[in-house]
């Protein structure tokens, strides 16, 4: 425990680095891809670069959030139910991650 | 003894005795905008889903994103990224040691705040066909 606090800030710190150009991307195209049809929004995500970025902005930002929320969590809540929100927290980082990466190559590559 | 003497311990100053600072607020946004981006991509992924293998969850999805209610949660989700996107660009050039004196910082908090709203005005436009 004594030495994963560093670690955990650096994560957090070289997540942010990576995201912030990603997140200017996503920002240019988010709004589009959301209002439009089920045609056109499968479409913009089958382009191998939207695809690309895409994944990487939900992957590498479910790590992100993961950290961040922990952060919350500790600050907040000191009793059992600590542990049991941590649990949650990893499982909607993980189900993130599944989820985006297999709906992506779905959509891409599966017709 | 213990708990009479405990019951008079001072308690460490809380929010409500502070003075109201820019940098202050700047710093609840961060975290309140950090909330925000976590369920925001919450139902994103969802959408995703959806759009991949379940036709009727993203007629859902897409029938939420483009009612009223839609666009508050949109815009409220590309203000929180705008934010935290250049909030967390200030938390870095605080780590390098630099931009912590207070006129600075609040300077730049300020600046966060301005360019967040802005650009999200302008990102909502373009977003919804204005520029077409």
């Amino acid at each position: 425990m004594s030495t994963k606090g560093t670690s955990t800030f650096i994560i957090q710190r070289f997540t942010a680095v990576l995201l912030a150009p990603i997140a200017i991307w996503f920002l240019f195209g988010i709004v589009s891809a959301l209002t439009s049809d089920y045609a056109t929004a499968r479409a913009w995500i089958a382009n191998p670069w939207n695809g690309a970025l895409l994944g990487a902005f939900l992957i590498i930002g479910a790590w992100h959030m993961r950290i961040g929320m922990m952060e919350i969590i500790l600050d907040y809540i000191h009793s059992w139910l600590k542990d049991v929100l941590f649990l949650i927290n990893w499982l909607v980082a993980l189900g993130i991650i599944v989820a985006s990466a297999w709906a992506i190559f779905h959509i891409s590559f599966a017709g | 003894m213990a708990d009479s003497l405990s019951s008079k311990r001072p308690l460490s100053p809380h929010l409500q005795i502070w003075r109201f600072t820019v940098t202050m607020a700047a710093s609840i946004t961060h975290r309140g905008t950090g909330v925000v981006l976590y369920g925001g991509v919450f139902l994103i992924v969802l959408w995703l889903i959806g759009a991949a293998f379940y036709p009727p969850l993203f007629e859902t999805a897409s029938g939420i994103v483009r009612s009223p209610v839609g666009f508050i949660l949109i815009a409220g989700f590309v203000w929180s990224l705008l934010f935290h996107l250049m909030n967390g660009l200030r938390h870095l050039y605080w780590d390098t040691g630099r931009g912590l004196a207070p006129k600075t910082a609040t300077m730049t908090a300020w600046l966060v705040y301005s360019a967040a709203t802005i650009l999200a005005a302008l990102i909502l436009w373009a977003g919804y066909g204005g520029g077409a």
